[in-house]
């Protein structure tokens, strides 16, 4: 197991490295000089020259990603060309209120999603799983910033109940938490009511009953930890989708997290912090995936088996 | 010898062009049995008339574009069935103009995922082996980046307009999309009918064209399907960030961004442009699932 | 291991009038048509017939796990050991359930549960029924794969370690587990190797013997039925067209499709004439022939088969048959 772990950490690193890769890449092409968003109105040829080289971009481009790299690996994610504050500050800062919309929101989705998706599951022609199904299709069509809007419309203007900016307390985190979780949790929930439907059609479901194990037993025992495998996966894949939802949500409730973070900097031409907000997010997918990937492992025996040197 | 081979061959086209419209009926008849597919399919045909013909139902210039101060803000009455926003302009003829962005970009986008994508996935699952397994290690490293944030980076770099946004979209799509096709091909390419055709001398690229992509479709069309939902919902995300179509071109995006400062007190600001998001994109995905419904043989039973 | 009493008053099992179908949106399948089984204690009864003709549907009604909700059992009485299935409450059935009847399925790769150890999935039948702690459960799980011939430090390994046959043995082991007084065993050979095929059945033989258990043995293999039946009935379509001993069945058969399903073996003494296959395909269960469900395939057909089913005509004690060439004759018309 722990062979499993270390495997799939080291096989992490090449991932995010190709993803920096990626992303420096594509920033390295904007067009435009640097300089003069940081010099403005003190641009001279002369200046420009010698911040160029003060910062390192009169270097070739690998030399470039190279000490970028380097640099990454120590902590430091360059210097803003607006604020001229380390980025990793201004990071730091912000990333704790995006790490809890998006926890917020995965936790709705989870905790609500996957019961209400095995119960409706187990009972398919039942009046709670037709209505269940009509939700998840309204669920997964519904746009985060219009939910968001719609959410602030009723619960704070209307009824005034919970705050609709910012992010202080635990209130301030529901609306958020809500409207980017919406749409996964519809997703979880699908995904797990027809992998529940899916499962109970399967032979030993039908050894299992033959025993004579109990209806309650048959779910309980035999359907739940075999369904689970495909929705852990989607659960897993909508992590990245969450993370690219938190932009929007932020944006709606005001929220000072990272998605903000990265609009902003996009709008001010403000490369390194663009560059440190999608690292840093990037980061996170891999690390998401990591778990997903040992969460699974750890339900299915064959996986298990496979990296503890038993019986294959 | 050759007259036996010669007998298969017509024997079997003609055995071929009988399963295949059989199977298309069938294929639509299971469509046409589940409702909400059904009324998917009519409300995106609408949308799509509604698109095509904006022009006849709304004017451009003097109604979606021209502004117009003191009209500002009027609710919905019966000069403007939707009200007008805070510059003046009328709803209605926003939004109907608006979905013809939505669809042109949604659209084009899903088409270069599909072409690009397509291309590497079809080649990755025909060829396998190391051919395989370079192309699907690139496209599994995109598959970290959430595709707003890829599309993001695209257009931070580059700038926002049509063009860039539909090729930044496109290639967000393009790993996911290499998936879908890869495994489709590689489904196909496995069954018996593949050696059967090989067995009487079909080449590489006729079996690729005539047998492997025909039976590819089905799952392709799916996810097309699926991925213009997406799409659309991608550029009204981006728009509605600033990073997308900007004013004053009516997008639905955007009309939520710049009405968000108002809806306090004129909720119909916010409310005409996310119904139409939210019902085109409903109507992609009750399509979607019917389509793959309806392609699923295992449901039959 | 406990070994059940020897002499149950009366049949173990008793079908009677059976009729099943399968409704969905636009057809009816009519899967089982007024069938009638009798298997006295002990004795093992073989059920042969094509892929489809109703089989396996016949037995799952036994443990009335006939799938819902299109699965429906329009009328009928399936009485074990007296007691009518049909009619229990669910938890009456659960009791019954791997108890007094089990159930060994046909395809072994898919019936057992690829995340629960063998242990544990042949432990879970004896916990519940014995009511015995998880511990001395599990010790007798490891005496039941002894006895199947699997060695007993196996039993906290999963099933994608074992292979086809060895699977198909853990399933037998889960089957017997709490000696029931009826075992089924729906083609339990047929996704196997053949030389394991001989092994599992000897298996199935030495064990029914030991545990006194009547069988129903669900097969289209007539050589399985000689090696382990004692009674057969042939299925056509879900009706019962045959019914007799071994002796009645192998040397006396009398009907045209039961002739078939024999002359299709191919003979290895006459091995220049052609096989001699059933001429036709099995009908279409949404929409079956009228009369007689074999007439269009029959060699023997009368105006009268096409019009009419036959009622059922004794031809002996054990024997009877139904087909209208015996309408007024016992003698052989083939």
């Amino acid at each position: 197991m722990i062979k499993y772990i270390i495997k799939r950490l080291i096989y992490m690193i090449p991932v995010i490295l190709a993803l920096t890769f990626v992303v420096f890449t594509i920033m390295y092409f904007t067009p435009g000089d640097p300089t003069a968003v940081i010099l403005g109105n003190e641009y001279t040829e002369e200046a420009s020259m010698q911040l160029k080289q003060e910062l390192g971009l009169d270097k070739s481009f690998i030399v470039q990603f190279f000490n970028y790299v380097k640099n990454l690996i120590r902590g430091d994610f360059g210097i803003s060309y607006i604020s001229r504050a380390p980025v990793s500050e201004q990071l730091l800062g912000r990333f704790p209120n995006t790490f809890k919309v998006v926890a917020g929101a995965m936790l709705f989705c989870v905790c609500l999603g996957v019961p209400i998706g095995v119960l409706s599951g187990t009972k398919p022609y039942s009046l709670f799983s037709n209505i269940t199904m009509i939700i998840g299709l309204l669920g997964v069509s519904l746009p985060i910033f219009w939910l968001g809007l719609l959410l602030i419309l009723l619960f704070s203007v209307n009824l005034g109940w919970l705050p609709s900016s910012g992010i202080d307390g635990f209130p301030s985190l529901i609306l958020p938490s809500v409207a980017l979780g919406a749409n996964y949790m519809a997703n979880i929930m699908r995904t797990t009511r027809s992998s529940m439907l899916e499962v109970i059609r399967q032979d030993y479901i039908r050894t299992a009953k033959a025993k004579g194990v109990s209806q309650r037993n048959v779910i309980r025992k035999h359907a739940l930890q075999n369904a689970m495998m495909p929705t852990i996966t989607v659960i897993g894949m909508n992590i990245g989708a969450l993370l690219g939802g938190v932009v929007l949500t932020e944006t709606v409730f005001s929220i000072p997290g990272t998605g903000r973070f990265l609009v902003e900097s996009i709008n001010k031409r403000d490369t390194p912090c663009v560059l440190g907000c999608l690292v840093i997010m990037a980061i996170c997918v891999a690390i998401s995936n990591l778990i997903v990937d040992l969460i699974y492992a750890y339900i299915d025996p064959r996986i298990k088996a496979q990296y503890s040197g038993g019986r294959s | 010898m050759e007259d036996t081979a010669k007998k298969i061959t017509t024997k079997k086209e003609f055995f071929k062009q009988y399963k295949k419209k059989s199977r298309l009926q069938e294929i639509w008849k299971m469509f046409l049995k589940n409702k909400l597919a059904v009324i998917g399919l009519i409300i995106f045909i609408i949308i799509v008339l509604v698109a095509i013909t904006a022009p006849l139902i709304a004017n451009y210039d003097n109604e979606a574009i021209k502004i117009n101060v003191p009209n500002r803000l009027k609710s919905p009455n019966s000069e403007h069935i939707l009200g007008t926003d805070e510059l003046g302009r009328d709803i209605f003829a926003r939004i109907v103009h608006g979905s013809r962005i939505s669809l042109i970009v949604g659209l084009s986008s899903v088409a270069v995922a599909l072409f690009i994508g397509g291309a590497f996935g079809a080649i990755a699952g025909f060829f396998g082996g190391t051919v395989d397994n370079i192309i699907m290690r690139c496209m599994d490293v995109f598959l970290c980046l959430p595709d707003v944030l890829l599309a993001l980076a695209i257009l931070a770099a580059f700038g926002t307009n049509l063009v860039n946004m539909t090729i930044a979209i496109g290639l967000s799509f393009t790993p996911k999309f290499s998936r879908v096709v890869r495994s489709a091909v590689m489904t196909v390419r496995g069954i018996e009918y593949v050696e059967a055709a090989r067995a009487i001398g079909a080449t590489n690229v006729q079996i690729i064209t005539k047998h492997i992509l025909i039976n590819c479709i089905g799952p392709i069309i799916v996810q097309v399907t699926l991925y213009v939902a997406s799409a659309i919902l991608t550029i009204s995300s981006l728009s509605f960030i600033g990073l997308g179509i900007q004013a004053p071109i009516p997008e639905w995006g955007n009309m939520l961004a710049s009405g968000r400062a108002f809806m306090r007190d004129h909720a119909y600001i916010v409310m005409a442009p996310g119904l139409a998001i939210f019902i085109t994109i409903l109507s992609l995905n009750l399509l979607g699932d019917g389509l793959r419904d309806a392609l699923d043989p295992r449901l039959k039973q | 291991m406990d070994i059940k009493k020897v002499n149950i008053e009366g049949n173990t099992l008793e079908i009677r009038n059976l009729v099943i179908e399968y409704v969905s949106d636009d057809e009816v399948v009519k899967a089982v048509n007024n069938v009638n089984i009798i298997i006295g204690s002990g004795k093992t009864l073989g059920l042969v017939g094509e892929t489809g003709a109703g089989k396996t549907t016949t037995a799952l009604s036994i443990l009335n796990l006939v799938p819902g909700p299109q699965g429906k059992i329009v009328s009928g009485e399936v009485l074990l050991e007296g007691k009518n299935v049909l009619t229990m409450s669910e938890h009456e059935l659960e009791e019954l359930r791997g108890d007094k009847v089990a159930m060994i399925f046909q395809d072994p790769m898919t019936s057992l549960n690829p995340v629960l150890t063998v242990g544990d999935q042949i432990a879970e039948g004896l916990e519940i029924h014995r009511k015995i702690s998880k511990k001395e459960a599990l010790k007798q799980a490891k005496e039941m794969l002894e006895l199947v011939g699997i060695p007993a430090d196996r039993a906290g390994e999963y099933p994608y370690q074992f292979s086809g046959g060895m699977k198909q043995r853990v399933v037998i082991a889960i089957a017997l587990a709490c000696s029931p007084d009826l075992l089924i065993a729906d083609e339990p050979t047929t996704a196997l190797d053949v030389t394991i095929q001989a092994q599992v059945l000897l298996l199935i033989n030495k064990l029914k013997k030991k545990y006194h258990m009547s069988m129903l043995m669900i097969t289209h293999d007539l050589g399985i039925v000689a090696e382990v039946c004692d009674e057969v009935s042939v299925v056509y379509a879900g009706h019962i067209i045959e019914h007799g001993t071994l002796e009645d069945i192998f040397d006396n058969l009398r009907h045209p499709y039961t002739k078939g399903l024999f002359d299709a073996l191919p003979n290895i003494e006459a091995r220049r004439s052609e096989l001699k296959p059933i001429k036709g395909l099995m009908p279409d269960p949404t929409n079956l022939p009228s009369g007689c469900p074999f007439h269009p395939r029959c060699d023997y057909v009368m105006d009268v088969c096409t019009k009419v089913l036959p009622e059922n005509k004794w031809l002996s004690d054990t024997h009877r048959v139904q087909c209208h060439l015996y309408k007024d004759t016992n003698n052989s018309m083939l």
